[in-house]
């Protein structure tokens, strides 16, 4: 039986692992915010140090956080390649054809690379840190004040935690459905992609027709307990802040502090 | 004509944290016209056991044939050889997905890569096995019927291939007496119109008993006991009980007439035998 | 002593495939007293789940009345009580776990009724403990196998504060392990914590450890008793579509031939005691 962990949680006991998920969520995104502030090398060189010193408290290994870039790595290459071929500027370097190779273009292609990986190993240290469940209180949390403009919170929530629970179940359920139709001579790598497609239907309509089933079943065991909606429910689970989140706040806080002041306060007078 | 199994051992996920060897080192022989149960706890491995006979999957060591073809093989004879295994999963009713009663048993058949006209003999004929009135249930959507009729219209999906040997994962599992009874009386019609093999994995016993010829019992991976029902329960009964099995009713209550003073024959594991050795124990007819 | 369960002639009429009026329950009058394990049998159709569901209010009746713990079903206001007093377990064990952990799970109930952080914790420890799922608490559940799945639900149940627990064929979706497990649990729960069991099977051998059995047929109850008196009537049970135990119907077959047999035979050892010669 596959035990499958989504968002690929890594578990551990770091100082990272331990930190509130309303804190790293937050100061994801405000350090999202300090990499597009850095437009220098100096700027993108303290970046780097930065994500290494975090990898250095989540106790994560390096190749791991590496590898969550590999996905986009084509489109990296692709933005890199874009600009240096094409990239618009003053100085240039090397003249083919359409080619222009300017220092401009190089600048800047290389910038928006860094800054695409700099996010996504950021974003994946969220995600390597913080089971999915925890992620999904945490997000509940953080969007619950936000009730009182019409933001279905709790809602979220539910359909995340349910989705959560049954992902790995329906994945199970994928896996003997195919086999049951392959026992009856499907075969699903024959055929152009419309011919692929129309062999799905009989791994999707038994599926989605189990889901719907599940859903109905499930509607009715949640009203035999009790449940109405968010309104006056408790949690068995409280959040809470402790000095670890205060000084990650401080550090993202700090970090952007210092590259605006890269950015900004060095320019020559 | 037979499958084989030559030191099959099965494992997996081979090489992750998750490995786990459902099979080890099974070997046997069945052949066409044979009714074998097979026995065993929830992770015993008659499901991967089963699973392997027909090619599903391929064995992590060892071989997997029917008649001498490597069931593993990517060459049209082992494909062949394949289609020849029909398996009926548990709860089959989860797999249907057609419009009508007709196009889903039809899949099958139509992947066999037969004619229209051969397709529709071979659909009149299984929904006739399995007991839905063609007339009544083709053109119907089989998600409008009930629990029971949708398992038969599952189950005709498979018989639809004419396949030589079936397999059947618990084919009674979730019914309520009624329908189970009914389940069975078509596998056994089955069974003896068509001469197939029949390889039915189950919990119970009394199925067991009641229906097939020889039983295979498996325990973590290994059959442990390979024989004929009757004998089985009587010769072995504490390897059984070791195993975590169960004997059937009618050989529990045999026992305890037995050791209550009431002589009765030993190869007795049918009910009907059972009462009339009591009553001509009692001295009646 | 007030019974838990009190319904007077509840009827339940639903309109069927092909859009006529079917009665599912005709007129039932039934009561169950606190500390009670009643089992309800029946072929498929009789109405036997029907009937459960109209005892935590997730059906209401056509005609008739059903009380439960004196509130009436159909009172809007006494809904939510009723729900909380009076837990259910469904057939399949996927389909009523509702968090991606045990613990979570289990908690879900008193959440939903605002039981207050502290006390939810000690009531979920103390919940799986008495189904012996502890160890379990922050296993993610579709690792379970079919009778911990049910055990948890029943855990869900108990941290609500439920005092009567309905299982509507708890056990026809486990293998023979599992419907051990299930039917320990309950029997333990009833004897020790004195929980209302209402068990709804197709299982005779389970039904037979119920302190009363009630037979369903289309609709309507046709007999119910202890079971000794139920299972000793082998031929209306057969003709109901349902089997007697194995003792029982041959202590009636021998009956029928002209042996002296005792009434009310139904296990195997009352049958050798009556035959035996030692």
């Amino acid at each position: 039986m596959l035990d499958i962990t989504l968002g690929q949680y890594y578990p551990g006991n770091s100082f990272i692992h331990r930190l509130d998920p309303r804190t790293k969520i937050l100061t994801t995104l405000l350090l999202i915010v300090a990499v597009f502030l850095a437009n220098t090398a100096i700027g993108y060189g303290t970046l780097c140090a930065m994500v290494l010193f975090i990898i250095a408290a989540s106790g994560l290994p390096f190749m791991l956080v590496l590898r969550s870039v590999k996905p986009l790595l084509f489109i990296i290459v692709l933005t890199l390649a874009l600009h240096i071929l094409m990239g618009q500027g003053d100085h240039v370097l090397y003249q083919w054809k359409f080619i222009t190779v300017t220092e401009e273009g190089l600048q800047l292609g290389v910038q928006m690379a860094m800054r695409l990986i700099l996010l996504l190993m950021l974003s994946s240290i969220l995600t390597f840190t913080t089971s999915p469940i925890v992620l999904t209180d945490g997000i509940e949390a953080l969007l619950r004040p936000f009730r009182v403009i019409g933001v279905p919170a709790h809602e979220l929530a539910m359909m995340m935690t349910i989705a959560l629970r049954f992902i790995p179940t329906l994945m199970e359920e994928t896996d003997r459905i195919i086999k049951a139709q392959t026992a009856r001579g499907a075969d699903f790598d024959r055929g152009n992609l419309l011919a692929r497609a129309k062999n799905m239907l009989p791994i999707l309509v038994p599926l989605f027709i189990s889901a719907f089933r599940r859903a109905d079943d499930l509607a009715i065991a949640m009203e035999a307990r009790c449940y109405r909606g968010g309104e006056g429910r408790t949690r068995m689970h409280q959040l809470a802040y402790r000095s670890g989140d205060v000084l990650a706040f401080v550090f993202a806080f700090a970090m952007i502090g210092l590259l605006a002041f890269l950015r900004w306060g060095l320019k020559p007078a | 004509m037979s499958m084989q199994l030559e030191h099959v051992s099965y494992t997996y996920m081979p090489g992750t944290p998750y490995e786990k060897e459902a099979l080890k080192d099974v070997s046997l022989e069945i052949n066409k016209g044979e009714f074998v149960a097979v026995i065993g706890h929830t992770g015993s491995g008659k499901s991967t056991l089963v699973q392997n006979l027909n090619g599903l999957l391929h064995p992590s060591k060892g071989t997997a044939s029917l008649d001498g073809v490597d069931l593993s093989g990517k060459t049209a004879e082992a494909k062949q050889a394949r289609s020849r295994i029909g398996m009926v999963f548990q709860y089959p009713e989860h797999q249907l997905f057609a419009e009508t009663v007709y196009e889903d048993v039809a899949f099958g058949p139509r992947n066999l890569g037969l004619d229209p006209e051969k397709v529709e003999g071979r659909v009149r004929d299984a929904m006739k096995f399995v007991g839905l009135d063609f007339d009544t249930f083709a053109q119907r959507s089989p998600f409008s019927l009930s629990g029971g009729q949708m398992r038969r219209a599952a189950i005709a999906g498979v018989v639809a291939m004419n396949p030589d040997y079936l397999i059947l994962d618990e084919p009674s599992a979730g019914l309520d007496p009624g329908s189970r009874d009914a389940v069975f009386a078509e596998i056994m019609a089955l069974y003896k119109k068509r001469g197939i093999a029949i390889i039915m994995v189950t919990h119970s016993m009394e199925e067991a008993a009641r229906f097939a010829g020889r039983m295979l019992v498996i325990c973590k991976g290994k059959v442990i006991l390979d024989g004929k029902p009757a004998e089985i329960f009587l010769k072995e009964k504490e390897r059984l009980l070791q195993a975590g099995m169960d004997i059937p009713e009618v050989c529990k209550l045999a026992d305890a007439l037995r050791a209550r003073g009431l002589r009765l024959p030993y190869e007795i594991t049918d009910a009907k035998r059972l009462l009339a050795e009591v009553k001509r124990r009692k001295g009646l007819k | 002593m007030e019974p838990v369960i009190e319904t007077k002639g509840l009827t339940h009429i639903y309109l069927g495939a092909d859009n006529n009026r079917v009665t599912a329950l005709d007129g039932i009058d039934l009561q169950v007293m606190p500390g009670e394990f009643v089992a309800v049998i029946g072929a498929n159709g009789s109405g036997k789940s029907t009937l459960a569901r109209h005892f935590n209010a997730l059906l209401l009746p056509a005609e008739g009345s059903v009380k439960v713990h004196g509130l009436d079903t159909l009172d809007e206001n006494s809904l939510w009580k009723i729900r909380q007093n009076t837990g259910m377990v469904f057939q399949n064990p996927d389909n009523q776990i509702v968090a991606a952990v045990v613990e979570d799970d289990v908690a879900f109930g008193p959440e939903n009724i605002g039981v207050p952080s502290e006390e939810l914790k000690a009531r979920v420890e103390e919940a799986l403990r008495a189904v012996d799922m502890l160890d379990y608490r922050e296993h993610a559940p579709h690792l379970l196998s079919g009778g911990q799945k049910q055990r948890v639900a029943i855990a869900g149940t108990l941290a609500l504060g439920s005092d009567c627990i309905i299982l509507d064929e708890p056990t026809a979706m486990l293998d023979p392990k599992g419907r051990k497990e299930i039917l320990n649990t309950m029997l333990k729960l009833n004897k020790e914590q004195h929980i209302t069991v209402v068990y709804i099977t197709h299982f005779m051998t389970e039904a037979i450890q119920a302190d009363r059995v009630i037979v369903m047929s289309e609709g309507r109850i046709e007999f119910q008793g202890t079971p000794k008196e139920v299972f000793s009537r082998v031929e209306e049970l057969e003709k109901l579509g349902l089997e007697a135990p194995l003792a029982a119907k041959f202590a009636f077959e021998l009956r029928k031939s002209g042996v002296k047999i005792p009434e009310g035979i139904i296990t195997n050892e009352e049958l050798a005691e009556a035959l035996g010669s030692r």
